[in-house]
């Protein structure tokens, strides 16, 4: 186990690179200037020379990138002009290892930007995908136990009516009704969990709510179909032959096995969202990760945009490999060599 | 100032969600929506404002809230350009020699003083300008703002590295050389540069509480200019430089709480160092002004419509999407808590001199007489959205002049259009690329319904949307070639038509081998550039500003232009706010000077 884990880590530590790599390429691909994006609407010739060489952008992009994964290790100083920083000492940013940029347009660290930001992401995928999985599973175990009767057909066809609602429109809805109109829910606003608890769940809770309700769907269908697959099994028959009780039928035998690919989908799933939870904070007004990724992108920000992706894609590539490991914890058939 | 726009993408969102930004603004009109003012002068602090609609009062306290869907880009004010951004900071944070009072119509656009004693004094034909501090005006930490302050602030302007997105108003005025590359040879304070400084110090001078301004060319509305937030004092000891983007060293009636958290909520409240007797244009009625950024258009619509909870004491800079506005049509209440006052914006088309077809005089005519302005209006949303502009100068900039450059009416004339191309000699259909900045449902429908108007002449129009790179396309002599007609937006800096004419159309200070800055269409007359250097000689604003009317109408008859709307904004606040005015001076954006709370 140790060693696949070990491998698994350096795999992806080689895909992050390569990730990296391919993010500055392509940025560099396109033809927006970053330098006359960051001076304003008062370019000029002079101007825009002036300010990529204090962005640094007048070097040549290996450099660039030498310099970023540098900063990783080492730190780094912005602006990366001597002259610059021996004239005007206490105007120079300090970034400590891992530095993982500076943003002009920003006038942020990356990473004090990204400090600020994930708790809100990470707040909205965790509250839902508790929702999610408490509802989703328990709902199909339900369905499942109730094969062909009036619950299993009202969770079945109501998961699939919610489905079947785009994340967006059923936020609106819920914003738009719940909250202005009748004022159900107060307005979504994010503040720590360390500053007000109840204040951080009131903020996020219609966030959870639309978000994990189109997961439960999925996963109510998933649960009840892996359920009557499992129930299925001569193992159950022989458990019950034996004396078990049903109680412990359903949720020691037949649960335990089903769950296995259930936990896969959410592993996968729970990768997905923090990663992605930009209609969210589009629709509630939060400001995630997702909102700094789109900023980043329409405002052509490198310095935010690399490390965005690499965390977005650690995340996914996290997510797999607790996913694998949870295999074995689940099911003891399950040994990765 | 442009009008920029910025397309924000979302995947698998992009028609239903609308991730509009945009908007920088200056100044404009009222609307004519003024009406039920009850009181009061354009200044002082008790009164209530002129021109305010709904409830007035001049009773203080309570928090009132601002609701906007852009994050404020710059706190600085030498970084400072967005219309929005730079009324809310005159009005709560940093007070400048002069300003624009408390008002609508056109007593806004008459510029008071603010930390000066007065409106300034010229001489030398309006190339140097005198101010005197007055005594007793103080920082947020009651340290006095000296003449040392306004030098310093200024100064910063000129660090074009560090210092960026402010306007350079600073850099073109003042009597400081320019270097080979048209840039200024003073390189700002980080320079550190001994000699660039004396220069600097030569061109505004410090003596006492005394500060004069030595500029290189007459500027008769100098004294209006120096409102814009760059011009304001900034206190050496609190200059981070880039990291000062978002600090607040407040010298108004409010000192930012904690610090500014981008993209979500910021508070301001009472600077117990604004003296109010030092004061007499800002009404500092509310106790708190609280700022929430990231909402969309539609929720803080919908929000402001509700008005429930705290949503009654709230504003938004953002102006209703039209599918909002049927809903308030047809709600009284909501209806008398909405303004439609036209946005200091204008729409134009930027006609390409370096494209060989728009070369020809009777085809720019042509191209002007089939635009369809109404269709373009219609497709931006109807006459809330916009009204038909006739010239590049906003109807309520002092300087707008009413004519009709070739007699078509706002639907366009395609069978005049056809006769022009035939007496053109050009053969039929002439072929014309249009670029323009698109990204959104509502310009591609603004631009086909363009293309519609202009086919029925005998033009055949092919559509180039760009989005983030729009500008560096248009503005980039090296791809003059790819285009024909160009969209184009915008609006006066402060009021007076100064800030619109040369700034677009001044080929001297706009073409260079490697940009063509604003003067997209590189249009290039040595008339209209003498006429630029008379109107500036004139030392009355008002003849001034008369000169630049007769300019634009000669760049448009010219076929430099072609003007197309009038942006509208259509603004709906809580019913417990007062004092609400329509302030031109200040972009028509809620006026923070003004506004109160009913307790």
């Amino acid at each position: 186990m140790l060693y696949y884990i070990i491998r698994r880590v350096i795999a992806a530590v080689i895909m992050l690179v390569v990730i990296s790599m391919a993010t500055f390429a392509l940025f560099y691909a396109m033809p927006s200037d970053p330098a006359r994006l960051t001076c304003g609407k008062t370019c000029t010739p002079a101007s825009i020379k002036a300010n990529r060489h204090y962005l640094g952008l007048d070097k040549p992009i290996t450099t660039q990138y030498a310099d970023f994964v540098s900063g990783l290790f080492t730190g780094r100083e912005y602006p990366d002009d001597p002259a610059f920083a021996k004239a005007n000492p206490d105007k120079v940013t300090h970034c400590p290892a891992p530095c993982l940029g500076y943003s002009p347009q920003r006038t942020s660290l990356v990473s004090t930007y990204i400090s600020e930001r994930w708790p809100v992401s990470i707040s909205i995928a965790l509250g839902a995908f508790a929702i999610w999985i408490t509802f989703g599973v328990g709902f199909g175990i339900i369905a499942a136990l109730t094969r062909g009767r009036w619950p299993d057909r009202l969770l079945t066809s109501s998961s699939l009516f919610v489905f079947s609602f785009p994340t967006f429109f059923l936020g609106l809805l819920i914003y738009s009704y719940l909250s202005i109109k009748y004022q159900f829910f107060p307005a979504p606003n994010y503040v720590s969990i360390f500053d007000s608890p109840v204040g951080w769940a009131k903020g996020l809770v219609m966030a959870w709510i639309v978000l994990a309700a189109v997961y439960v769907a999925s996963y109510i269908r998933l649960t009840r179909a892996y359920m009557l697959e499992t129930m299925g099994e001569d193992y159950l028959r022989t458990a019950r032959a034996k004396g078990a009780t049903e109680r412990s039928v359903v949720f020691r035998h037949t649960l335990r096995a089903a769950l296995t690919p259930v936990v896969t989908v959410a592993g996968l799933d729970l990768g997905i969202v923090l990663a992605g939870t930009v209609i969210m904070e589009q629709v509630f007004g939060y400001q995630g990760l997702g909102r700094a990724a789109i900023d980043a992108v329409t405002q052509s920000d490198l310095p935010m945009i690399v490390p965005i992706v690499l965390i977005t894609a650690a995340l996914i590539v996290f997510a797999n490999l607790v996913v694998d490991i949870l295999y074995g914890v689940i099911d003891p058939r399950v040994r990765i060599g | 100032m442009k009008r920029t726009t910025r397309g924000a993408l979302l995947v698998a969102l992009s028609s239903t969600v609308a991730l509009t930004a945009a908007a920088c603004g200056g100044g404009s009109d009222n609307g004519g929506t003024g009406g039920g003012s009850t009181a009061g002068s354009t200044g002082g602090s008790t009164a209530g404002s002129t021109g305010a609609q709904g409830p007035t009062s001049s009773e203080k306290g309570g928090t009132l809230y601002y609701l906007t869907q852009r994050n404020a880009e710059h706190l600085d004010p030498q970084r400072t350009y967005i219309g929005r951004d730079i009324g809310n900071e005159a009005r709560m944070v940093y007070r400048t020699l002069t300003t624009f009072p408390v008002a609508s119509g056109e007593a806004s656009t008459k510029v008071v003083p603010d930390l000066a004693t007065d409106t300034g004094t010229s001489s030398n034909g309006a190339k140097t300008w005198k101010f005197t501090i007055k005594d007793g005006v103080k920082w947020q930490d009651g340290s006095p703002i000296t003449c040392k302050d306004f030098q310093y602030g200024i100064s910063r302007t000129f660090a074009t590295d560090v210092i960026t997105g402010g306007p350079n108003y600073a850099i073109q005025f003042l009597d400081i050389p320019t270097a080979k590359d048209g840039s200024s040879v003073y390189k700002g304070p980080y320079a550190k540069d001994s000699k660039g400084q004396a220069l600097f110090d030569k061109a505004v001078q410090c003596t006492g509480n005394t500060i004069t301004f030595h500029l290189k060319k007459a500027v008769a509305d100098f004294n209006s200019a120096l409102y814009l937030p760059a011009f304001a004092p900034y206190k050496k000891s609190q200059d981070q430089g880039d990291k000062s983007n978002f600090d607040v060293f407040s010298s108004g009636p409010y000192k930012l709480q904690g610090k500014w958290n981008s993209g979500g909520t910021s508070t301001f409240v009472r600077n117990p160092n604004w003296d109010p007797k030092t004061d007499k244009v800002r009404h500092a009625l509310p106790d708190k002004i609280v700022f929430t950024e990231g909402l969309t258009n539609e929720i803080i619509a919908q929000r402001l419509i509700a008005d429930n909870g705290n949503d009654k004491y709230a504003v938004s800079d953002r102006s209703v999407p039209p599918s909002f506005q049927a809903q308030i049509a047809g709600n009284p209440k909501a209806k008398e808590r909405a303004t439609n006052p036209a946005s200091p914006f204008v729409d134009y088309l930027v006609t390409n001199f370096g494209s060989k077809t728009m070369q020809n005089p009777k085809v720019r005519e042509a191209l002007a007489v089939s635009t369809d302005k109404g269709a373009y209006i219609t497709a931006q949303g109807g006459p809330t959205m916009g009204t038909p502009a006739t010239s590049m100068i906003n109807p309520n900039t002092p300087g707008y002049k009413k004519y009709n450059a070739f007699g078509a009416p706002d639907n366009g004339d395609p069978a005049k259009a056809k006769q022009l191309l035939k007496e053109a000699g050009v053969s039929t259909p002439v072929k014309i690329n249009y670029i323009y900045s698109g990204g959104t449902p509502t310009s591609d429908k603004a631009a086909a319904a363009l293309k519609e108007g202009w086919e029925k002449a005998g033009f055949k129009v092919s559509l180039q949307p760009e989005t983030q790179n729009y500008y560096t396309i248009i503005q980039n002599p090296a791809k003059q070639s790819t285009w024909d007609v160009a969209w184009g937006g915008w609006g006066q800096d402060w009021p007076g038509a100064a800030t619109v004419i040369p700034p677009l159309w001044d080929s001297r200070v706009n073409l260079t081998k490697s940009s063509n800055a604003q003067d997209y269409g590189q249009y290039k007359s040595d008339k209209v550039n003498k006429a630029i250097d008379a109107a500036y000689k004139l030392t009355d604003p008002d003849k001034q500003n008369a000169a630049w009317g007769d300019i634009d109408e000669m760049i448009q008859k010219d076929g430099g232009y072609v003007p197309l709307s009038v942006e509208k904004f259509f603004l709906i606040h809580g019913s417990g706010v007062t004092n609400w005015i329509d302030n031109p001076a200040f972009a028509d954006y809620p006026d923070l000077g003004s506004l109160g709370i009913q307790q």
